[in-house]
């Protein structure tokens, strides 16, 4: 037997040389956060809070509309008051996610108005960024709350052409299959990234362009396998709608914030 | 550049959305002519690949990082009009879903974001392009595009932001919504996408368009072969948009007493200059016996004309150069 070549018995020290590549790093990671925000709420088999999407998207863009119009502190306090409390009895990793996204715009809210509250400017300061917190976790409650497919589908009662519930319904589901692609090809370059990297803008150029065309191809893709199983351009969304006893309470509920917000409108 | 609710006053948001219904039912129509009934599920999978391209991260010198919005990248690879779709139901997505930009401002955001972005952008890169038949003219035009598609975005946000302390303060003269006015929110908006955010999209999109075509050139959505007429049909469209939006707002433009002036200047001095520079610039802006709502809009038509009378001239000079040459031969 032939004794090993001296070059494999030696330790080899690599050191490759260091570089900044945090933008693979971040992609990947806005990557993963996207997916699994979707997966994980697409995997719950019931909504929470029980009343119907139709309902809840209807109110909650109600919410938005009364608090974005009122001046009267007192009213935006009271639906701050009510959102916190449905955001109360989520389970804690959803409030935290809700909290989350909500609060950082409140901080960033307040840095930006506080230049003109320096010069006098009152208002502003106190109202907007409260009125963009309960904005903001009222959309969060929502989404957090229901499953996607159900909002998408409650569309239907707003009469929204179902080409339209068709088509945002392929977004949502090739977000996931087109960013689970990007995410495999980040991956790779990540791996491959070992010492200085030269090309950088060719790497993202070449991740960015291959997924426009592996989108090209899905979409001849998934129209061909539509047209086999008899797809003719009509895609009809079927309404499931039923009136139950919590979404009377909830529409009382909410007809009381109407009045109390037509009641401080007069007020003032 | 995602406008969230209560920045903008819900009339203004009303106003946005309405100037984006005709947006989109003339796209809806153009992607229909092009695209048939049965191929709409490219629709989707397009929203998905626009959604995708704001979560890049791009590198910058210094091992930082940016993100690109794709407008126009989007416009160039398929076409304005479906950009202008999918780019607007990736913000509905985002809207509803993700709680990132607003509710209430969804119509704003998908003017600045779904109409100016990819339609200024597209135009601008088709306008080189046809003029610059090389390489290199190529690349201009991609730069040239995506970088005006970003900055007018980000100005028509701008502007948006402006009127706001213009139209609605209460009694006591204090800002409803954003309290910055033009003055303040036009640089504070535009600089930054003057000098990061416009190079990070050209970057982008220079970057993705160049391997599109270098893998696969055929991909490349041309778009019919019509002159560059309709960017003078987007230009009067954008001039002739926003003082629709002002009127509708409920409060005519100029009606500011110099009390209210006073009043607004204590805290958006920079802004108020500037509106009162505008009234001299326009000094038969009150004609006597015409109300000042028909003076606003007459001195739109004016400026419109005016635009397309310089655009015109400078176009005409432009032939002339390439006429001669050619008879010379």
């Amino acid at each position: 037997m032939e004794a090993m070549p001296e070059w494999l018995t030696a330790a080899e020290v690599y050191d490759p040389p260091t570089d900044k590549d945090r933008f693979i790093d971040k992609s990947i990671l806005s990557f993963i956060g996207l997916i699994s925000k979707i997966k994980q709420q697409s995997g719950r088999e019931h909504d929470r809070l029980w009343v119907s999407p139709v309902f809840k998207l209807a109110f909650t863009i109600l919410y938005i509309v009364l608090v974005s119009s009122t001046r009267e502190f007192t009213f935006v306090y009271i639906m701050l008051t009510y959102i916190v409390l449905v955001l109360a009895a989520l389970p804690a990793p959803d409030i935290r996610k809700c909290l989350r996204g909500a609060l950082i715009a409140t901080v960033f809210t307040y840095i930006i108005l506080l230049p003109s509250a320096l010069h006098g400017n009152s208002y502003s300061i106190t109202m907007i960024p409260v009125k963009v917190f309960a904005s903001i976790t009222a959309v969060n409650i929502l989404s957090y709350s229901t499953r996607w497919d159900h909002i998408i589908a409650s569309l239907k009662r707003f009469h929204f052409p179902d080409m339209f519930i068709f088509v945002f319904d392929i977004t949502i589901k090739y977000i996931v299959m087109l960013g689970e692609f990007a995410l495999q090809m980040l991956y790779a370059l990540k791996l491959r990234s070992v010492g200085h990297n030269k090309s950088k803008y060719g790497s993202i150029g070449g991740v960015g362009g291959t997924l426009f065309l592996k989108s090209r191809a899905m979409s001849e893709e998934m129209y061909s396998a539509m047209e086999c199983r008899g797809f003719t351009g009509e895609y009809h969304v079927t309404d499931k709608f039923k009136f139950s006893v919590y979404d009377g309470v909830y529409c009382a509920l909410n007809a009381g914030f109407i009045w109390m917000f037509v009641y401080f409108q007069n007020l003032a | 550049m995602h406008i969230p609710d209560n920045y903008l006053s819900p009339s203004t948001c009303a106003v946005m959305a309405a100037v984006m219904v005709p947006v989109w039912a003339v796209a809806i129509k153009k992607v229909k002519k092009e695209v048939t009934k049965t191929k709409m599920p490219q629709l989707g999978i397009f929203a998905a690949l626009s959604f995708l391209m704001m979560m890049f991260n791009v590198p910058l010198p210094g091992g930082t990082t940016g993100h690109a919005v794709g407008g126009t990248l989007i416009a160039i690879l398929m076409g304005p009009s479906a950009a202008c779709i999918s780019v607007s139901v990736a913000l509905m997505v985002q809207a509803l879903l993700f709680g990132d930009g607003g509710i209430l401002s969804f119509g704003a955001n998908c003017f600045n974001m779904a109409f100016v972005l990819p339609f200024v952008g597209f135009y601008v890169y088709k306008f080189v392009k046809e003029r610059f038949a090389s390489k290199g003219g190529e690349t201009a035009a991609t730069i040239l595009g995506s970088y005006f598609g970003i900055v007018v975005a980000s100005l028509c946000a701008a502007v948006e932001f402006g009127i706001q302390p213009l139209l609605f303060t209460d009694a006591a003269g204090q800002a409803l919504y954003c309290p910055y006015g033009l003055g303040v929110s036009i640089p504070a908006m535009v600089i930054p996408h003057l000098a990061v955010a416009g190079p990070v999209e050209v970057l982008f999109t220079l970057l993705i368009v160049n391997f599109v075509k270098k893998v696969s050139p055929d991909m490349i959505e041309e778009a019919p072969a019509k002159k560059t007429k309709s960017i003078w049909g987007l230009v009067l469209a954008l001039i002739c948009l926003s003082p629709i939006g002002l009127l509708a707002s409920g409060t005519a433009w100029g009606e500011w007493g110099a009390d209210e002036l006073a009043g607004m200047t204590g805290y958006t001095p920079g802004g108020m200059k500037n509106e009162m520079g505008l009234k001299i610039l326009i000094p038969d802006y009150s004609v006597s016996g015409m109300p000042e709502v028909m003076g606003y809009i007459v001195s739109a038509v004016l400026g419109v004309a005016i635009l397309v009378i310089v655009f015109k001239l400078i176009g005409n000079v432009k032939k002339d150069d390439v006429g001669v040459p050619a008879q010379a031969k």
